[in-house]
């Protein structure tokens, strides 16, 4: 028994519940026989895979959904071996570059080389090429990117790509000019309450609507969210009427307003040892360090005077921008922790606040 | 000092056109004096071991100091009629240093000859013969121990005496000493092309093969008397010294040395030398010769700490270390002893710097048998020159001697006193030194960190505990600095005191890298702050450092090491408030291998979603999985279980306990002026060896 999120997935594109515009023309697309190399991007839960599958039903038929899992060792140019899994079907591949790291151009080389070089088999595929769908292409390596934009001009006869992200914005330019580039929106509230009617009505319930609008708040756009509180809200109890209704928050971000409630408390050397701890705790979950930040923020700009807020914000996008360059997100979040505890400090015991501020 | 120099300066260039003179008169002997290394490793029995079709090209040696000239006359050879030819043409052209006709070097020359002269620590040596003579079976009559006395690690910087103490201990004791030595010999007979027959053995394959031989086979020179154990010593090339030693005849026992180490940081080269050892000790042959192996620390350059698929490369493989050396699990077996620090706590066990006393004490012995023998030449170096080299040694006891032979030829090639008028030799020797020997310093971790965290600056007030001599150094310090020139109001925040630390030298003597040194900043910084207004400067600083520069390696920061250093001291109060502050290891590393788990984790429950789901896509990336697994907990009944590894990353419990770090030990101390150091806090130095970046009970719960 599978998640609903995974159960109740629409499987084609017909079945999809919004961005109907979006779904016509790739539906277009895949009918005509010219399809180029594609980038999905969007907020993670908006639906991006879920189009992608559909994209791919529609182009390959059903032969795309007999999946085999391989493991597939890669050697290294410094001759170390990684294992990566790769999830692929007769028609198209897919592979998640992030995982092996910095090595990611030895893996995406290899694979597309293979790819590329072999020719589509099965006569009776409705397509010549193969598609390679790269997941989290966001944070490939500069040195990937670059080898991918040669790629894929060189084998674009019997390969095309399909590219997921989050933003554009951390992809090299050559290669968002050689995609097709389509934005996959997050849902709106309403959007988002006919899909969980949808699900409930699959299941065999009914959902009362201020609940649907409690939950569809409650994920801010990520539908995947949305379900997987529908459904242990269902596990808890059987009655989804709101007003017993509790949304449960994830623990990473209840963990986060904690440590934001740590810095409100008190100011101190000593407390920014606990604080690094506890950020310690949060990264090594594998909780990524710009959410991290991201929430204590939110958290802590809501609990200080409004004059404070926005030097805090001033200063979290700082950070966060420093951390996308640097190593050490440690460092990034501490220094930021360390300027919050110094503003707050100041401001509460009414200091000037203007001195050695204007000066980073 | 300086004013010195200048007095001094043109004596001394009157000093090198005297030297260049001379030169002209006198070719033969100059040379003579100037090229000690030929000279040197023809006292070596080496030779031996060329002269003859290497098949193993291993030589025994144990070139005994007493007899280096019986030795060499026995050896005979080319080199040796060379060397005497030379002589002759010397002795002809030169008048004045008619006497010295030994020109090995000091460090050949006055060898150690007894326990005495050792300038290690007693305890230390007492341990390694402790364990010999339970290796060897005197001191283990029923031989329970000895089959547990297989393999005895030595470890150490250069110049500490390691092999030195070998080999007094086997002239003490009386054993051989079988040593193994790589060889280039075998690719030659290779290189013409067609297989001549002999079969190609790569080096691994020879190493393993000399292990096994050497453990159990006699050589085929000594006496045929002993009776433990004479297999076939046919095809077995191995020799021994104990040819040409005073102990042939007798049915010595031996041991192997291993120093020249096969190129263990190749992996197919380390795993079949690790294969090679665990053969070696799984032999049960209980009359084979136990083995030694030397380890010369090559300097501990901090391993990487980026981030960035760090899962890939653990650049601490590339030390040549303990670790690299023995296979991880013959490292815990009982059959490998490692000599621990008795007085270091450096953090694996090892020879220590000679200490600074201890090392004085014998170069002035050393000196006073030099000058004991008449045909010495040269000027006795004065105190201050000894003080200098001791010093600039870093307890490196054989480049102290080098430098103080130096020391000693040159004073009397420039002055060419027949016996020596003693005045007015320190300062320009003094220089010389300065010039010559100065040799990278391996400044420890821990001063390191001292020096940047300690932030001194022009006028401190010194510490209640610190000595007269430290003040009078720090003065001299003082007056060495320039103040820094005002600064503009709008900047008066950043207005500091001229500055103790060196950076550049700091950046010169460093044992670790930048990147290493920010995150030892960043675990420690926050106890030597006073105001959160420090806090705040210093971790801005390090984050503005650790983005610095950009993706690629090439395009790094060349200068993050300065200015880590250097933000780091603008940041820090002055002078730092004394609390008994502790240096900790970075919990970084420890965070990265956790966080590295949960990937792992997070892959194997993102690949168990992918057959529940069973979607043409799988549908859950990384971060669905680890931001979403909570609200997955609670959502639903699963055909799979889900896999194990969650576990790495599904539980997120606040609780507010500080966690403990582990401590950096305090290197062995070194500073001059200090009484032989007595520390025998063993159990500290093994709590920091075994000890990892967080004690266990921190993280169980995870």
């Amino acid at each position: 028994m599978s998640l609903w999120v995974d159960k109740h997935r629409p499987r084609s594109l017909d079945q999809l519940h919004y961005h109907h515009q979006l779904t016509t023309r790739l539906k277009a697309l895949a009918a005509s026989g010219d399809f180029p190399h594609m980038l999905f991007y969007g907020p993670s839960g908006a639906g991006k895979k879920t189009r992608i599958a559909g994209t791919l039903l529609e182009l390959f038929g059903k032969g795309v959904d007999r999946l085999k899992i391989d493991q597939r060792v890669f050697l290294t140019p410094t001759r170390r071996k990684l294992d990566v899994n790769i999830v692929q079907s007769n028609y198209h591949i897919e592979i998640t570059p992030s995982e092996v790291g910095n090595y990611d151009r030895v893996v995406i080389q290899e694979i597309l080389k293979e790819i590329a070089q072999t020719q589509q088999v099965d006569l009776s595929a409705k397509q010549k090429f193969k598609l390679v769908v790269i997941h989290e292409a966001d944070s490939l390596t500069r040195d990937a990117q670059a080898a991918l934009r040669r790629t894929m001009e060189k084998y674009m006869s019997n390969m095309r790509l399909i590219l997921c992200a989050n933003s554009t914005s951390k992809l090299i330019a050559p290669i968002r000019s050689r995609c097709l580039l389509i934005r996959v929106a997050a849902p709106d509230t309403n959007e988002m309450q006919t899909v969980l009617e949808h699900v409930a009505h699959n299941e065999g319930f009914a959902i009362p609507d201020d609940t649907a609008k409690l939950i569809a708040e409650d994920a801010n756009g990520n539908m995947r969210k949305a379900l997987l509180v529908l459904e242990a809200l269902k596990m808890q109890s059987t009655d989804l009427s709101s007003s017993s209704l509790s949304i449960a928050k994830p623990d990473w971000e209840i963990y986060c307003h904690k440590v934001a409630d740590m810095i409100i408390q008190e100011q101190s050397p000593a407390r920014v040892m606990e604080v690094r701890a506890k950020l310690y705790e949060l990264l090594s979950h594998c909780i990524p360090p710009s959410i991290i930040i991201k929430t204590i923020a939110d958290k802590v700009v809501d609990q200080v005077d409004e004059a404070l807020k926005a030097d805090i914000m001033h200063w979290a996008a700082i950070y966060e921008a420093r951390m996308r360059v640097g190593n050490k997100k440690i460092f990034h979040l501490e220094a930021w922790v360390v300027k919050v505890m110094s503003l707050y400090k100041h401001f509460f015991f009414g200091f000037d606040m203007e001195a050695g501020f204007d000066d980073f | 000092m300086s004013s010195h120099r200048t007095a001094r300066a043109p004596r001394k260039s009157g000093g090198a056109a005297n030297l260049s003179e001379r030169a002209t008169q006198s070719k033969g002997s100059e040379k003579m004096t100037m090229e000690p290394p030929t000279k040197k490793a023809k006292t070596k029995p080496l030779t031996m071991s060329l002269a003859r079709p290497p098949m193993f090209d291993l030589s025994g040696i144990q070139p005994f100091p007493q007899q280096p000239k019986t030795s060499q006359s026995k050896l005979g050879g080319l080199g040796q009629n060379k060397r005497s030819q030379k002589d002759v043409k010397g002795k002809g052209k030169e008048k004045v240093q008619s006497g010295d006709s030994d020109t090995r070097l000091w460090v050949d020359r006055y060898e150690p000859e007894s326990e005495e002269d050792l300038a290690v620590h007693k305890r230390k040596v007492q341990d390694v013969r402790h364990w010999l003579l339970e290796a060897l079976g005197p001191n283990d009559p029923s031989g329970k121990l000895r089959k547990y006395r297989r393999i005895l690690v030595l470890t150490g910087p250069a110049g500490t005496a390691k092999t030195a103490a070998m080999q007094i201990l086997s002239r003490e004791i009386g054993f051989d000493i079988l040593e193994w030595r790589n060889t280039m010999a075998e690719q030659f007979s290779r290189s013409e092309g067609e297989w001549n027959g002999i079969e190609y053995e790569g080096s691994a394959d020879k190493f393993r093969t000399f292990l096994g031989r050497a453990s159990t086979c006699r050589p085929i020179f000594a006496s045929q008397s002993s009776t433990s154990h004479t297999q076939s010593t046919q095809g077995s090339r191995i020799s021994s010294s104990s040819a040409s030693s005073t102990g042939a005849g007798s049915s010595r026992q031996r041991i192997i040395l291993l120093e020249d180490l096969p190129n263990v940081l190749y992996p197919p080269t380390q795993s079949s030398f690790h294969a090679a050892l665990e053969d070696f000790v799984d032999t049960p042959d209980r009359g084979a010769a136990p083995l030694v192996i030397i380890i010369s620390d090559a300097g501990l350059r901090g391993e990487d700490a980026e981030d960035g698929g760090a899962r890939w490369k653990s650049r601490s493989k590339e030390a040549m270390d303990v670790r690299n050396v023995l296979p991880p699990n013959l490292l815990r077996s009982p059959y490998v002893t490692q000599i621990n620090s008795l007085y270091s706590n450096e953090s694996w066990g090892s020879f220590n710097p000679i200490a600074a006393t201890y090392m004085r004490s014998a170069l002035k012995t050393m000196l006073d048998r030099h000058f004991a023998s008449f045909s010495a030449m040269g000027t006795r170096p004065t105190k201050d020159v000894l003080d200098l080299i001791v010093e600039s040694s870093n307890g490196d006891i054989r480049s102290a001697i080098n430098a103080l032979q130096f020391a000693c030829t040159a004073d009397q090639s420039s002055h060419n006193p027949p016996k020596g008028s003693k005045k007015g030799k320190g300062p320009s020797a003094t220089v010389m030194l300065e010039a010559v020997t100065r040799r990278e310093q391996s400044l420890a971790l821990f001063h390191l960190l001292g020096k940047i965290m300690y932030n001194k600056r022009k006028g401190d007030q010194p510490a209640q505990s610190v000595s007269a001599k430290d003040i009078r150094r720090d003065k001299e310090i003082d007056a060495g600095l320039k103040d820094p020139p005002p600064l503009p109001p709008h900047l008066k925040d950043h207005e500091r005191k001229a500055s103790r630390v060196d950076v550049e030298t700091l950046y010169v003597d460093t044992p670790i890298d930048a990147s290493l040194l920010s995150l030892y900043i960043h675990q420690n910084y926050t106890q030597y702050c006073t105001t959160l207004e420090d806090c705040d400067a210093l971790m801005d600083s390090l984050s503005w450092v650790d983005s610095s520069g950009g993706e690629n390696w090439y395009q790094a920061n060349p200068h993050q090491f300065h200015v880590v250093a250097l933000g780091t001291l603008h940041a820090l109060p002055t002078p730092v408030p004394r609390r008994s502050q502790k240096s900790f290891k970075p919990a970084f590393f420890e965070m990265l291998k956790q966080q590295h788990e949960a990937e792992d984790g997070v892959r194997d429950v993102q690949l168990w979603l992918q057959r529940l789901g069973s979607l043409p896509v799988s549908s859950w990336g990384a971060r669905d999985v680890s931001l979403g697994i909570s609200s997955l907990w609670r959502a639903g009944v699963y055909s799979e279980p889900i896999p194990p590894t969650h576990r790495n990353f599904s539980q997120l419990e606040f609780a507010l306990v500080a966690d403990g770090f582990a401590e950096i030990a305090q290197e062995g101390e070194t500073a001059p002026d200090l009484p032989p150091p007595q520390r025998e806090d063993r159990p500290l130095a093994e709590e920091t060896i075994t000890g990892s970046y967080l004690s266990d009970d921190d993280i169980e719960e995870w």
